[in-house]
């Protein structure tokens, strides 16, 4: 594992040096992309639309669309709206975290501390712990201010970037009508539930695709066929759309706009 | 008040090549008036105006302005792209008809919707629009295609010819749907097409990335606002073309698009009668439509 960024946590007059790891990692299988006649592997090439012809990196710039032009911006640009570069994820405040709906959740990060830092570390976790809250920060990582929230977990700190309020989409489209549910109906499906409730442990669940997906690789590489899995369904857009606009002949009369 | 078209400058030269003039435009919209205003009335007009005729790009209006007759019938809509009020022209008459062909409108672009009923469509439009390296043969068997599948769906579909390169087909939609589910349906279909035909046809609206010979089955037509040449509207293109209501039964290969014009329709509609009234009838019923589509799902 390789450190992504190293700085410390600004913990009132304390700062903690630390070390950031990615602590996710993609499950997804390496695939290459190849040339289906001789298995060449395939190179992208950034083309200008009009012309068709390549374009080198150097004369590519990016533009922001307003109305049908486009305004170019050059790294000065990138440079005055970016927040300052600062090697402290200041802790500005502390929150209880049952408070934070798991909406706003992103990726997550290890801290990992520095040698220096290894008692005040140790002090904010138990701290942590022990008030069963958490330090919610901000700090720039590539360029961009991210919010975050700094947790403990076991002997770790853990560090989750969070979302902002205004990533997260207004619910007002979305067409949830009241419905009156009797008292026998409700009684069923707690008892459902509680039937089904158990303790939560993740190792029960596991994304086997890949390792389908690898095992077949593996049987092509000996020149085994392994049986194809039926599909299921048909898929296409056309069907989506089919889905979609039955959707919404089913969905109560909405008035005219 | 008097209620009648003054007609400028009828002497001015619209189709070059062919010497019609704009009062002959003029005579065509009086005659074919019975024919044109039921697809016309009570809905906003977008204008194209060429007042120079056919070899000038002319000009769009949207907005009737100031300087419109008060006998001339408007509607305002908010256009939600600007957020500005429009105030469309609506033509409900022979003589308000005469209006707007004298300002220089060769052809007319009326809505999908009426004012009476603005967010729901009467009909859902496929427009095949094809490439210059397309032939009208080529054309037919998009038509062909869609007509294919609607008759899967047990559905009733009416097309014409665009009077242009490309040819419409109107599927009655009777107000009962809005414009979203106008959207998806058509877009629905042109996707159907573009996967029996995928390499005639695309849905590819950049000109850039098309395929030189692709059709683009263009179902974004079925917006709100969005406009295609009414049936028998005059088009400035060659030959004083008009867009041409067909029976399905003429849509074969060989049908010329150039063979329907201001001046021969006539015979055609005396023969024949409105081929397109059924477009205004009762309009489908769209889930019995898409169950007739759906395919049992295989185990």
């Amino acid at each position: 594992m390789r450190a992504i960024w190293s700085g410390a946590i600004g913990f009132g007059l304390v700062n903690i040096p630390v070390k950031l790891f990615s602590a996710v990692q993609a499950s997804e299988l390496d695939l290459d992309m190849l040339d289906k006649k001789d298995h060449a592997n395939i190179h992208f090439q950034r083309v200008n639309a009009n012309t068709g012809r390549e374009v080198k990196w150097e004369n590519i710039v990016r533009g922001y669309k307003v109305e049908d032009n486009y305004v170019v911006l050059d790294e000065s640009d990138f440079e005055k709206a970016s927040p300052e570069k600062s090697k402290i994820i200041e802790i500005a405040e502390f929150v209880d975290e049952k408070e934070i709906d798991s909406i706003y959740y992103e990726t997550p990060y290890y801290l990992q501390p520095e040698k220096s830092g290894v008692k005040p570390y140790a002090l904010l976790r138990d701290a942590l712990k022990k008030t069963g809250k958490c330090g919610l920060g901000t700090y720039v990582l590539r360029n961009r201010e991210s919010l975050v929230l700094i947790k403990p977990q076991g002997d770790l700190l853990i560090l989750n970037k969070i979302r902002f309020a205004e990533e997260i989409r207004d619910t007002d489209e979305l067409n949830i009508p009241d419905v009156k549910i009797k008292p026998a109906e409700m009684n069923m499906a707690v008892q459902l539930i509680e039937q089904l409730t158990t303790d939560f442990d993740i190792t029960n669940y596991k994304d086997t695709y890949n390792e389908k997906l690898l095992k077949l690789i593996m049987a092509k590489a000996k020149g085994k066929k392994p049986a194809a899995t039926k599909m299921k369904v048909v898929h296409s857009k056309s069907r989506d759309l089919m889905a979609q606009l039955k959707e919404s002949l089913a969905a109560p009369k909405r008035k005219a706009s | 008040m008097k209620k009648k078209a003054e007609i400028t400058h009828p002497e001015k030269i619209y189709w070059p090549d062919e010497h019609i003039t704009k009062g002959e435009l003029i005579d065509y919209y009086r005659n074919i008036a019975p024919y044109i205003l039921p697809y016309m009335k009570n809905r906003p007009l977008s204008l194209r105006r060429q007042p120079n005729g056919i070899k000038d790009e002319g000009f769009f209006q949207k907005d009737a302005g100031d300087s419109v007759p008060e006998w001339i019938k408007t509607f305002e809509i908010l256009a939600e792209s600007t957020g500005k009020m429009v105030n469309y022209h609506v033509v409900n008459d022979v003589e308000s008809l005469l209006y707007i062909a004298n300002l220089g409108c060769i052809e007319m672009n009326p809505w999908n919707s009426t004012i009476n009923k603005i967010d729901n469509p009467d009909w859902v439009v496929m427009d095949i629009d094809p490439s210059d390296k397309n032939t009208f043969d080529d054309v037919i068997d998009v038509a062909l295609t869609i007509k294919q599948i609607l008759d899967e769906m047990e559905v009733e579909g009416f097309c014409k010819t665009s009077g242009a390169s490309g040819m419409h087909v109107y599927i009655p939609f009777g107000r009962k749907y809005d414009y979203d589910q106008a959207r998806d349906f058509a877009e629905m279909l042109a996707h159907m097409v573009t996967e029996r035909l995928p390499r005639l046809t695309t849905l590819e609206r950049s000109l850039a990335k098309r395929k030189k010979n692709q059709i683009y089955v263009d179902y974004l037509q079925n917006r709100i606002g969005q406009t295609l040449a009414c049936a028998y509207s005059a088009r400035p293109k060659p030959g004083a073309t008009v867009s041409a209501p067909l029976e399905w039964s003429e849509v074969q290969h060989g049908l010329s698009p150039k063979d329907f014009t201001i001046k021969n329709i006539f015979d055609r509609l005396e023969q024949k009668g409105d081929l397109f009234k059924g477009v205004l009838g009762k309009g489908i019923n769209l889930n019995k439509a898409l169950q007739k589509l759906s395919v049992p799902v295989q185990d």
